[in-house]
Protein backbone atom coordinates (compact mmCIF):
# COMPACT_ATOMS: atom_id res chain seq x y z
CA UNK A 1 0.00 0.00 0.00
CA UNK A 2 1.12 3.50 -0.44
CA UNK A 3 3.19 5.31 2.33
CA UNK A 4 1.75 8.21 3.52
CA UNK A 5 4.70 8.98 6.31
CA UNK A 6 8.34 7.51 6.33
CA UNK A 7 10.93 8.20 8.99
CA UNK A 8 13.90 7.87 8.09
CA UNK A 9 16.78 7.36 11.01
CA UNK A 10 14.87 9.71 13.33
CA UNK A 11 16.75 11.03 15.86
CA UNK A 12 16.31 13.32 18.96
CA UNK A 13 18.60 14.03 21.56
CA UNK A 14 17.57 17.06 24.07
CA UNK A 15 19.76 19.24 25.46
CA UNK A 16 19.95 17.58 28.39
CA UNK A 17 21.46 14.43 26.79
CA UNK A 18 18.12 12.86 27.10
CA UNK A 19 17.82 10.55 23.39
CA UNK A 20 13.96 10.48 23.00
CA UNK A 21 14.44 9.31 19.60
CA UNK A 22 17.28 6.85 18.29
CA UNK A 23 17.81 5.80 14.52
CA UNK A 24 13.69 5.41 14.10
CA UNK A 25 12.26 4.10 10.89
CA UNK A 26 9.27 3.70 10.74
CA UNK A 27 6.66 3.65 7.30
CA UNK A 28 3.10 4.52 7.68
CA UNK A 29 0.49 3.32 5.06
CA UNK A 30 -2.17 4.93 3.38
CA UNK A 31 -5.89 4.40 5.05
CA UNK A 32 -4.18 2.31 7.83
CA UNK A 33 -4.84 2.38 11.52
CA UNK A 34 -1.55 2.24 13.10
CA UNK A 35 -1.50 1.78 17.36
CA UNK A 36 2.28 2.91 18.88
CA UNK A 37 3.07 1.28 22.01
CA UNK A 38 5.17 1.95 24.37
CA UNK A 39 5.65 2.59 28.18
CA UNK A 40 5.76 6.19 29.59
CA UNK A 41 8.57 8.30 28.30
CA UNK A 42 9.30 5.63 25.59
CA UNK A 43 9.25 8.21 22.82
CA UNK A 44 5.69 7.72 21.52
CA UNK A 45 4.94 11.95 21.92
CA UNK A 46 8.23 13.11 21.08
CA UNK A 47 7.46 10.78 17.71
CA UNK A 48 4.35 12.75 16.84
CA UNK A 49 6.11 15.94 18.07
CA UNK A 50 9.31 15.61 15.32
CA UNK A 51 6.27 14.72 12.90
CA UNK A 52 3.53 17.97 13.36
CA UNK A 53 6.70 20.33 14.11
CA UNK A 54 6.67 20.69 18.07
CA UNK A 55 9.86 18.92 18.36
CA UNK A 56 12.71 19.49 16.18
CA UNK A 57 14.58 16.39 14.88
CA UNK A 58 18.47 15.99 15.68
CA UNK A 59 19.05 14.30 12.45
CA UNK A 60 17.23 11.83 10.28
CA UNK A 61 14.23 12.41 7.75
CA UNK A 62 10.55 12.77 7.47
CA UNK A 63 8.47 12.64 4.52
CA UNK A 64 5.06 13.09 4.50
CA UNK A 65 2.49 12.62 1.37
CA UNK A 66 5.99 12.55 -0.62
CA UNK A 67 7.06 16.53 1.12
CA UNK A 68 10.27 16.33 2.93
CA UNK A 69 9.12 18.03 6.48
CA UNK A 70 12.49 20.34 6.68
CA UNK A 71 11.86 22.20 3.46
CA UNK A 72 8.55 21.19 2.63
CA UNK A 73 6.79 21.45 5.36
CA UNK A 74 3.65 23.88 4.76
CA UNK A 75 2.55 21.22 2.39
CA UNK A 76 2.89 18.43 4.76
CA UNK A 77 1.26 20.05 7.54
CA UNK A 78 -1.46 20.89 5.81
CA UNK A 79 -2.99 17.41 5.48
CA UNK A 80 -2.10 16.60 8.57
CA UNK A 81 -3.88 16.74 12.47
CA UNK A 82 -2.87 16.26 15.94
CA UNK A 83 -4.95 15.89 18.95
CA UNK A 84 -2.66 16.35 22.00
CA UNK A 85 -2.71 13.98 24.62
CA UNK A 86 -3.43 17.02 27.39
CA UNK A 87 -6.69 19.25 26.89
CA UNK A 88 -4.83 22.66 25.53
CA UNK A 89 -7.53 24.69 24.66
CA UNK A 90 -8.47 27.97 24.91
CA UNK A 91 -11.18 27.53 27.52
CA UNK A 92 -12.97 30.60 27.02
CA UNK A 93 -13.91 30.06 23.33
CA UNK A 94 -17.15 28.67 22.37
CA UNK A 95 -16.70 25.47 20.69
CA UNK A 96 -17.99 26.85 17.20
CA UNK A 97 -15.56 29.39 16.98
CA UNK A 98 -12.79 27.20 18.27
CA UNK A 99 -13.28 24.89 15.72
CA UNK A 100 -13.64 27.63 12.90
CA UNK A 101 -10.71 28.83 14.15
CA UNK A 102 -8.69 25.69 13.53
CA UNK A 103 -9.82 25.31 9.81
CA UNK A 104 -8.91 29.35 9.19
CA UNK A 105 -5.24 28.67 10.62
CA UNK A 106 -5.24 25.43 8.33
CA UNK A 107 -5.53 28.07 5.10
CA UNK A 108 -9.20 27.02 4.50
CA UNK A 109 -11.98 28.78 3.65
CA UNK A 110 -14.84 29.48 6.06
CA UNK A 111 -17.20 26.58 5.37
CA UNK A 112 -19.83 26.69 7.73
CA UNK A 113 -21.75 23.29 6.63
CA UNK A 114 -18.65 21.31 7.05
CA UNK A 115 -17.96 22.29 10.78
CA UNK A 116 -21.79 21.78 11.50
CA UNK A 117 -20.98 17.81 9.77
CA UNK A 118 -17.70 17.45 12.33
CA UNK A 119 -19.62 19.10 15.23
CA UNK A 120 -22.82 16.46 14.43
CA UNK A 121 -20.37 13.73 14.10
CA UNK A 122 -19.21 14.17 17.53
CA UNK A 123 -21.77 15.06 19.00
CA UNK A 124 -20.98 18.75 19.86
CA UNK A 125 -23.73 20.54 17.93
CA UNK A 126 -26.03 21.10 20.85
CA UNK A 127 -23.00 22.56 22.50
CA UNK A 128 -21.60 24.75 19.82
CA UNK A 129 -22.45 28.00 21.62
CA UNK A 130 -20.83 26.83 24.80
CA UNK A 131 -17.66 27.69 26.33
CA UNK A 132 -15.31 25.24 26.16
CA UNK A 133 -14.62 25.05 30.04
CA UNK A 134 -18.35 24.52 30.47
CA UNK A 135 -17.78 21.17 29.04
CA UNK A 136 -17.21 17.72 30.50
CA UNK A 137 -14.05 16.01 30.06
CA UNK A 138 -14.87 13.83 27.60
CA UNK A 139 -16.37 16.56 25.32
CA UNK A 140 -13.47 18.80 25.95
CA UNK A 141 -11.18 16.01 24.40
CA UNK A 142 -14.22 15.60 21.26
CA UNK A 143 -13.67 19.26 20.81
CA UNK A 144 -9.88 18.95 20.33
CA UNK A 145 -10.54 16.14 17.65
CA UNK A 146 -13.38 18.35 15.84
CA UNK A 147 -10.47 21.14 16.00
CA UNK A 148 -8.02 18.55 14.32
CA UNK A 149 -10.71 17.45 11.90
CA UNK A 150 -11.42 21.14 10.94
CA UNK A 151 -8.92 21.24 8.55
CA UNK A 152 -9.81 17.80 6.91
CA UNK A 153 -6.21 15.93 7.58
CA UNK A 154 -5.41 13.17 5.57
CA UNK A 155 -2.81 12.19 8.39
CA UNK A 156 -4.57 12.17 11.79
CA UNK A 157 -2.40 11.85 15.19
CA UNK A 158 -4.34 10.78 18.34
CA UNK A 159 -1.73 11.09 21.43
CA UNK A 160 -3.45 8.90 23.77
CA UNK A 161 -6.98 9.64 22.65
CA UNK A 162 -8.67 7.68 25.74
CA UNK A 163 -6.26 8.69 28.59
CA UNK A 164 -8.07 9.39 31.67
CA UNK A 165 -11.57 9.01 30.19
CA UNK A 166 -14.16 6.21 31.16
CA UNK A 167 -14.38 2.49 29.33
CA UNK A 168 -17.97 3.51 28.03
CA UNK A 169 -16.54 7.36 26.91
CA UNK A 170 -13.51 5.44 25.39
CA UNK A 171 -15.51 3.16 23.29
CA UNK A 172 -17.52 6.26 21.94
CA UNK A 173 -14.19 7.44 20.95
CA UNK A 174 -13.41 4.19 19.00
CA UNK A 175 -16.65 4.18 17.62
CA UNK A 176 -15.63 7.95 16.31
CA UNK A 177 -12.06 6.96 15.14
CA UNK A 178 -13.74 4.23 13.02
CA UNK A 179 -15.64 6.98 11.36
CA UNK A 180 -12.48 8.58 10.57
CA UNK A 181 -10.98 5.51 9.15
CA UNK A 182 -14.35 4.65 7.15
CA UNK A 183 -13.46 8.48 5.51
CA UNK A 184 -10.13 7.56 4.05
CA UNK A 185 -8.25 9.23 6.85
CA UNK A 186 -4.84 7.82 7.89
CA UNK A 187 -4.86 7.36 11.88
CA UNK A 188 -1.84 7.15 14.06
CA UNK A 189 -2.24 6.44 17.49
CA UNK A 190 -0.35 6.57 20.68
CA UNK A 191 -1.86 4.47 23.67
CA UNK A 192 -0.51 2.41 26.50
CA UNK A 193 -4.42 0.71 26.43
CA UNK A 194 -3.90 -2.85 24.62
CA UNK A 195 -7.27 -3.18 24.27
CA UNK A 196 -7.49 0.09 22.60
CA UNK A 197 -4.84 -0.97 20.31
CA UNK A 198 -5.86 -4.62 19.97
CA UNK A 199 -9.74 -3.50 18.53
CA UNK A 200 -8.72 -0.80 16.23
CA UNK A 201 -5.21 -1.60 14.73
CA UNK A 202 -4.17 -2.56 11.98
CA UNK A 203 -0.65 -2.48 12.47
CA UNK A 204 0.85 -1.94 15.38
CA UNK A 205 4.12 -0.70 16.74
CA UNK A 206 6.33 -0.55 20.02
CA UNK A 207 8.65 1.91 20.75
CA UNK A 208 11.15 1.51 23.86
CA UNK A 209 13.88 3.74 25.00
CA UNK A 210 13.23 5.75 22.07
CA UNK A 211 13.75 2.54 19.49
CA UNK A 212 10.87 0.74 17.47
CA UNK A 213 11.70 -2.74 18.67
CA UNK A 214 8.47 -4.38 16.35
CA UNK A 215 6.34 -3.64 13.77
CA UNK A 216 3.91 -5.38 11.83
CA UNK A 217 0.51 -6.32 11.32
CA UNK A 218 -1.78 -6.70 14.54
CA UNK A 219 -2.45 -10.15 13.76
CA UNK A 220 0.61 -11.25 11.87
CA UNK A 221 2.20 -10.03 15.59
CA UNK A 222 -0.35 -12.00 17.67
CA UNK A 223 0.39 -14.96 15.36
CA UNK A 224 4.65 -15.08 15.69
CA UNK A 225 4.18 -13.80 19.69
CA UNK A 226 1.30 -15.41 20.36
CA UNK A 227 0.81 -17.77 22.98
CA UNK A 228 -1.81 -20.52 24.18
CA UNK A 229 -1.81 -21.89 27.62
CA UNK A 230 -3.76 -24.50 29.00
CA UNK A 231 -4.17 -25.94 32.47
CA UNK A 232 -5.55 -29.51 33.17
CA UNK A 233 -6.53 -30.55 35.88
CA UNK A 234 -5.88 -34.61 36.73
CA UNK A 235 -8.15 -36.63 38.79
CA UNK A 236 -5.04 -38.53 40.15
CA UNK A 237 -1.81 -37.41 40.62
CA UNK A 238 0.64 -37.96 37.55
CA UNK A 239 4.50 -38.81 38.32
CA UNK A 240 5.69 -38.83 34.76
CA UNK A 241 4.56 -37.85 31.43
CA UNK A 242 3.61 -40.65 28.81
CA UNK A 243 6.13 -40.00 25.97
CA UNK A 244 2.66 -39.31 23.65
CA UNK A 245 2.49 -36.58 25.76
CA UNK A 246 6.06 -36.08 26.39
CA UNK A 247 6.30 -34.56 22.90
CA UNK A 248 3.95 -31.56 23.60
CA UNK A 249 5.31 -28.77 25.74
CA UNK A 250 3.49 -29.76 28.82
CA UNK A 251 4.76 -29.53 32.28
CA UNK A 252 3.36 -30.95 35.44
CA UNK A 253 2.60 -28.97 38.29
CA UNK A 254 1.01 -29.28 41.60
CA UNK A 255 2.23 -31.98 42.53
CA UNK A 256 0.95 -33.76 39.54
CA UNK A 257 -2.16 -32.65 40.07
CA UNK A 258 -1.98 -30.50 36.88
CA UNK A 259 -0.57 -30.47 33.49
CA UNK A 260 0.17 -27.25 32.04
CA UNK A 261 0.82 -26.58 28.43
CA UNK A 262 2.20 -23.70 27.00
CA UNK A 263 2.94 -23.38 22.93
CA UNK A 264 1.02 -22.52 20.03
CA UNK A 265 1.96 -19.12 17.83
CA UNK A 266 -1.56 -17.52 17.79
CA UNK A 267 -2.17 -19.17 14.46
CA UNK A 268 -4.55 -21.49 16.58
CA UNK A 269 -1.72 -24.14 16.15
CA UNK A 270 -2.09 -24.13 20.03
CA UNK A 271 -5.50 -24.53 20.57
CA UNK A 272 -5.08 -27.89 18.27
CA UNK A 273 -2.44 -29.04 20.24
CA UNK A 274 -4.57 -28.80 22.80
CA UNK A 275 -7.16 -30.50 21.66
CA UNK A 276 -4.62 -33.64 20.60
CA UNK A 277 -3.07 -33.70 24.43
CA UNK A 278 -6.34 -33.98 25.60
CA UNK A 279 -7.04 -37.14 23.26
CA UNK A 280 -4.28 -38.46 24.56
CA UNK A 281 -4.93 -38.37 27.89
CA UNK A 282 -8.32 -39.88 27.29
CA UNK A 283 -6.64 -43.02 25.02
CA UNK A 284 -4.02 -43.49 27.83
CA UNK A 285 -6.83 -43.73 30.12
CA UNK A 286 -5.43 -40.76 32.21
CA UNK A 287 -8.69 -39.34 33.81
CA UNK A 288 -8.93 -35.03 34.17
CA UNK A 289 -11.59 -32.52 36.08
CA UNK A 290 -11.33 -29.72 34.32
CA UNK A 291 -9.65 -27.39 31.52
CA UNK A 292 -9.03 -23.94 31.26
CA UNK A 293 -7.06 -22.47 28.37
CA UNK A 294 -5.91 -19.24 27.47
CA UNK A 295 -4.92 -17.48 24.30
CA UNK A 296 -2.33 -14.59 24.92
CA UNK A 297 -3.63 -10.50 23.95
CA UNK A 298 -1.64 -8.16 22.82
CA UNK A 299 -0.81 -7.03 26.02
CA UNK A 300 1.05 -10.43 26.63
CA UNK A 301 3.17 -10.08 23.76
CA UNK A 302 3.44 -6.30 25.10
CA UNK A 303 4.92 -7.12 28.31
CA UNK A 304 7.08 -9.83 27.03
CA UNK A 305 8.85 -7.60 24.14
CA UNK A 306 9.30 -4.85 27.12
CA UNK A 307 10.52 -6.86 29.55
CA UNK A 308 10.59 -5.11 33.12
CA UNK A 309 9.97 -1.92 31.23
CA UNK A 310 6.21 -2.15 30.17
CA UNK A 311 5.18 -1.16 33.84
CA UNK B 1 4.20 33.00 0.42
CA UNK B 2 2.17 34.31 2.88
CA UNK B 3 -1.08 32.33 4.08
CA UNK B 4 -3.39 34.97 4.65
CA UNK B 5 -6.35 33.17 5.78
CA UNK B 6 -4.18 31.74 8.46
CA UNK B 7 -2.79 35.46 9.47
CA UNK B 8 -6.44 36.61 9.65
CA UNK B 9 -7.54 33.84 11.82
CA UNK B 10 -4.99 34.59 14.03
CA UNK B 11 -5.30 38.48 13.88
CA UNK B 12 -9.22 37.77 14.10
CA UNK B 13 -8.93 35.73 17.16
CA UNK B 14 -6.61 37.56 19.22
CA UNK B 15 -8.86 40.33 18.29
CA UNK B 16 -11.50 38.73 20.09
CA UNK B 17 -9.63 37.72 22.97
CA UNK B 18 -9.04 41.49 23.53
CA UNK B 19 -12.80 42.08 22.67
CA UNK B 20 -13.31 39.31 25.26
CA UNK B 21 -11.93 41.79 27.87
CA UNK B 22 -12.79 45.01 26.22
CA UNK B 23 -14.18 46.09 29.30
CA UNK B 24 -10.79 45.84 31.70
CA UNK B 25 -8.65 46.60 28.57
CA UNK B 26 -10.67 50.01 27.48
CA UNK B 27 -11.46 51.68 31.14
CA UNK B 28 -8.26 50.96 32.53
CA UNK B 29 -6.17 53.13 30.27
CA UNK B 30 -9.17 55.57 30.45
CA UNK B 31 -9.72 55.87 34.23
CA UNK B 32 -5.86 56.09 34.29
CA UNK B 33 -5.58 58.90 31.91
CA UNK B 34 -8.03 60.58 33.72
CA UNK B 35 -6.58 60.51 36.96
CA UNK B 36 -2.98 61.59 34.99
CA UNK B 37 -4.96 64.67 33.73
CA UNK B 38 -6.69 65.74 36.91
CA UNK B 39 -3.37 65.11 38.87
CA UNK B 40 -0.75 66.65 36.53
CA UNK B 41 -2.89 68.67 34.22
CA UNK B 42 -5.37 69.96 36.39
CA UNK B 43 -3.90 70.07 39.59
CA UNK B 44 -0.58 70.25 39.12
CA UNK B 45 -0.61 72.01 35.51
CA UNK B 46 -2.47 74.80 36.48
CA UNK B 47 0.77 75.76 38.28
CA UNK B 48 2.90 75.26 35.64
CA UNK B 49 3.78 77.67 32.69
CA UNK B 50 3.71 77.06 29.18
CA UNK B 51 6.31 74.84 27.64
CA UNK B 52 8.03 75.56 24.08
CA UNK B 53 4.23 77.64 23.91
CA UNK B 54 2.05 74.64 24.35
CA UNK B 55 -0.45 74.25 27.07
CA UNK B 56 1.38 72.03 30.01
CA UNK B 57 -2.44 70.10 30.05
CA UNK B 58 -1.88 69.89 26.40
CA UNK B 59 1.99 69.08 26.50
CA UNK B 60 1.62 65.79 28.28
CA UNK B 61 -0.73 64.33 25.85
CA UNK B 62 1.62 62.81 24.02
CA UNK B 63 3.91 61.59 26.74
CA UNK B 64 0.77 59.70 28.47
CA UNK B 65 -0.61 58.54 25.35
CA UNK B 66 3.16 56.64 25.27
CA UNK B 67 3.00 56.01 28.54
CA UNK B 68 -0.38 53.56 28.22
CA UNK B 69 0.77 52.51 24.16
CA UNK B 70 3.98 51.09 25.26
CA UNK B 71 2.84 49.10 28.68
CA UNK B 72 -0.60 48.00 27.24
CA UNK B 73 1.32 47.43 23.84
CA UNK B 74 4.01 45.35 25.17
CA UNK B 75 1.83 43.16 27.95
CA UNK B 76 -0.84 42.40 25.15
CA UNK B 77 1.61 41.07 22.47
CA UNK B 78 3.79 39.13 25.84
CA UNK B 79 0.44 37.47 26.60
CA UNK B 80 -0.85 36.94 23.08
CA UNK B 81 2.35 34.60 22.57
CA UNK B 82 2.76 33.72 26.44
CA UNK B 83 -0.78 32.30 26.83
CA UNK B 84 -0.82 29.58 24.66
CA UNK B 85 2.73 28.58 25.93
CA UNK B 86 1.77 28.54 29.22
CA UNK B 87 -1.45 26.32 28.29
CA UNK B 88 -0.01 24.35 25.45
CA UNK B 89 -2.65 25.49 22.68
CA UNK B 90 0.43 26.38 21.09
CA UNK B 91 0.43 23.07 19.83
CA UNK B 92 -2.00 24.01 17.01
CA UNK B 93 0.56 27.25 15.92
CA UNK B 94 3.53 25.01 15.67
CA UNK B 95 1.28 22.20 14.18
CA UNK B 96 -0.07 24.51 11.38
CA UNK B 97 0.92 25.05 8.30
CA UNK B 98 2.31 29.20 9.52
CA UNK B 99 5.74 30.66 9.52
CA UNK B 100 7.19 33.66 11.08
CA UNK B 101 5.18 36.22 8.59
CA UNK B 102 1.59 34.72 9.48
CA UNK B 103 2.26 34.40 12.71
CA UNK B 104 3.86 38.48 13.43
CA UNK B 105 1.34 39.72 11.14
CA UNK B 106 -1.25 38.08 13.04
CA UNK B 107 0.03 38.55 16.77
CA UNK B 108 1.62 42.02 16.81
CA UNK B 109 -1.19 43.19 14.07
CA UNK B 110 -3.60 42.59 16.81
CA UNK B 111 -1.51 44.02 19.63
CA UNK B 112 -0.89 47.12 16.91
CA UNK B 113 -4.64 47.60 16.28
CA UNK B 114 -5.71 47.49 19.94
CA UNK B 115 -2.68 49.65 20.43
CA UNK B 116 -4.37 52.53 17.65
CA UNK B 117 -8.29 52.30 19.81
CA UNK B 118 -6.35 52.92 23.02
CA UNK B 119 -4.77 55.62 21.72
CA UNK B 120 -7.93 57.09 19.89
CA UNK B 121 -9.75 56.64 22.99
CA UNK B 122 -7.23 58.59 25.07
CA UNK B 123 -7.36 60.98 22.82
CA UNK B 124 -10.40 61.43 22.71
CA UNK B 125 -10.43 61.53 27.08
CA UNK B 126 -8.35 64.07 26.59
CA UNK B 127 -10.44 66.24 24.72
CA UNK B 128 -12.96 66.22 28.26
CA UNK B 129 -9.78 68.22 29.87
CA UNK B 130 -7.62 69.78 27.84
CA UNK B 131 -8.35 72.33 24.18
CA UNK B 132 -5.36 70.24 21.81
CA UNK B 133 -4.51 70.29 18.54
CA UNK B 134 -2.29 67.74 16.20
CA UNK B 135 0.16 69.52 14.32
CA UNK B 136 0.58 66.22 11.47
CA UNK B 137 -2.34 64.08 12.39
CA UNK B 138 -1.03 61.56 10.12
CA UNK B 139 2.89 61.68 10.94
CA UNK B 140 1.16 61.47 14.46
CA UNK B 141 -1.06 57.84 13.31
CA UNK B 142 2.21 56.93 11.34
CA UNK B 143 4.93 57.45 14.77
CA UNK B 144 1.60 55.56 16.85
CA UNK B 145 1.50 52.44 14.42
CA UNK B 146 5.81 52.48 14.35
CA UNK B 147 5.84 52.78 17.83
CA UNK B 148 3.00 50.10 18.70
CA UNK B 149 4.56 47.55 16.17
CA UNK B 150 8.36 48.04 17.72
CA UNK B 151 6.71 47.68 21.23
CA UNK B 152 4.62 44.58 20.03
CA UNK B 153 7.68 43.04 18.49
CA UNK B 154 8.93 43.54 21.73
CA UNK B 155 6.55 41.99 23.91
CA UNK B 156 5.98 39.02 21.44
CA UNK B 157 9.92 38.25 22.64
CA UNK B 158 9.35 39.00 26.29
CA UNK B 159 6.22 36.45 25.92
CA UNK B 160 8.84 33.95 24.13
CA UNK B 161 11.54 34.37 26.76
CA UNK B 162 9.42 34.54 30.10
CA UNK B 163 8.89 30.73 31.41
CA UNK B 164 6.60 32.37 34.45
CA UNK B 165 4.63 35.22 35.28
CA UNK B 166 6.71 36.83 37.33
CA UNK B 167 9.03 37.51 34.24
CA UNK B 168 6.06 38.60 32.36
CA UNK B 169 5.30 41.45 34.09
CA UNK B 170 8.81 42.49 35.31
CA UNK B 171 10.28 44.12 32.22
CA UNK B 172 7.41 46.33 31.72
CA UNK B 173 7.19 47.11 35.35
CA UNK B 174 10.95 47.65 36.39
CA UNK B 175 12.32 48.76 33.23
CA UNK B 176 9.59 49.87 31.00
CA UNK B 177 7.44 51.82 33.25
CA UNK B 178 9.90 53.64 34.97
CA UNK B 179 12.37 54.92 31.71
CA UNK B 180 8.61 56.15 30.19
CA UNK B 181 8.35 58.57 33.59
CA UNK B 182 11.62 59.69 33.54
CA UNK B 183 11.44 60.08 29.71
CA UNK B 184 9.73 63.37 29.55
CA UNK B 185 6.19 61.93 29.51
CA UNK B 186 5.43 65.04 32.51
CA UNK B 187 8.59 67.82 31.77
CA UNK B 188 10.86 68.79 28.96
CA UNK B 189 14.19 67.22 29.44
CA UNK B 190 14.99 71.63 29.12
CA UNK B 191 13.90 71.68 32.30
CA UNK B 192 16.34 69.17 34.45
CA UNK B 193 19.33 70.67 35.38
CA UNK B 194 22.59 69.72 34.01
CA UNK B 195 24.31 66.83 34.13
CA UNK B 196 20.76 65.18 33.78
CA UNK B 197 19.35 66.85 30.71
CA UNK B 198 22.69 64.88 29.16
CA UNK B 199 21.93 61.87 31.41
CA UNK B 200 18.05 61.45 30.53
CA UNK B 201 19.38 60.84 26.92
CA UNK B 202 20.61 57.60 27.34
CA UNK B 203 17.13 57.24 28.18
CA UNK B 204 15.65 55.58 24.84
CA UNK B 205 11.91 56.40 25.37
CA UNK B 206 12.98 60.32 25.77
CA UNK B 207 13.21 59.87 21.71
CA UNK B 208 10.02 58.17 21.55
CA UNK B 209 8.51 60.61 23.72
CA UNK B 210 9.75 63.54 21.98
CA UNK B 211 8.70 62.12 18.45
CA UNK B 212 5.27 61.89 19.01
CA UNK B 213 5.24 65.27 20.88
CA UNK B 214 6.81 66.92 18.16
CA UNK B 215 4.00 65.28 15.45
CA UNK B 216 1.63 67.32 18.16
CA UNK B 217 3.37 70.63 18.67
CA UNK B 218 5.71 70.51 15.71
CA UNK B 219 8.58 71.18 18.36
CA UNK B 220 10.58 68.41 20.97
CA UNK B 221 13.27 68.02 22.76
CA UNK B 222 15.08 65.96 20.06
CA UNK B 223 15.64 66.29 16.27
CA UNK B 224 12.30 64.26 14.97
CA UNK B 225 14.13 62.23 12.12
CA UNK B 226 16.52 60.95 15.47
CA UNK B 227 13.41 59.77 17.34
CA UNK B 228 12.33 58.07 13.88
CA UNK B 229 15.79 56.68 13.62
CA UNK B 230 15.95 55.23 16.75
CA UNK B 231 12.37 53.50 16.76
CA UNK B 232 13.48 52.21 13.22
CA UNK B 233 16.16 50.80 14.43
CA UNK B 234 14.25 49.44 17.50
CA UNK B 235 12.12 47.55 15.36
CA UNK B 236 14.59 46.19 13.31
CA UNK B 237 16.41 44.55 16.48
CA UNK B 238 13.24 43.17 17.41
CA UNK B 239 12.51 41.77 14.28
CA UNK B 240 16.07 40.30 13.84
CA UNK B 241 15.54 38.41 17.39
CA UNK B 242 11.73 37.24 16.39
CA UNK B 243 13.50 35.79 13.23
CA UNK B 244 16.61 34.13 15.14
CA UNK B 245 13.74 32.88 17.27
CA UNK B 246 11.63 31.25 14.69
CA UNK B 247 15.01 29.86 12.77
CA UNK B 248 16.09 28.21 15.89
CA UNK B 249 12.97 27.43 17.66
CA UNK B 250 14.42 28.78 20.83
CA UNK B 251 11.70 28.15 23.47
CA UNK B 252 8.83 27.54 20.98
CA UNK B 253 9.98 24.08 20.08
CA UNK B 254 11.24 21.22 22.28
Amino acid sequence: MEPILELSGLTKVYPGGLKALDDVDLTIRKGEIFALLGPNGAGKTTLIGAVCGLVRPSSGTIRAFGHDLATDWRKARARIGLVPQELSTDMFEPVKRAVSYSRGLFGLPPNPARIEEILRSLSLWEKRDERIMALSGGMKRRVLIAKALAHEPDLLFLDEPTAGVDVELRKGMWAIIDQMRARGVTIILTTHYIEEAEEMADRVGVIRNGQIIAVDEKDALMAKLGRTEAHIALAEPMQTLPPVIAQLPVEIEQDGMSLCYRGGDGTGRGKAEVADLTKALTHAGIDYVGIETRESSLEDIFVSLLGENAQ
Amino acid sequence: MIAWRSTWSIYKRELLRFLRTAFQSVLAPVLTTTLYFIVFGAAIGGRMPDLGGVDYGAFIIPGLLMLTLLGETTSNSSFGIYMPRFTGTIYELLSAPVGVAETLIGFVGAAMTKSLILAAIILATARFFVDYSIAYPLLAVLYIMLVAAAFSLFGFILGIWADNFEKLGIIPMLFLTPLTFLGGTFYSIDMLPAPWDTIALANPIVYLVSGLRWTFYGSSDVNIWVSFGITLAFLAACTAVIAYIFRTGWRLRA
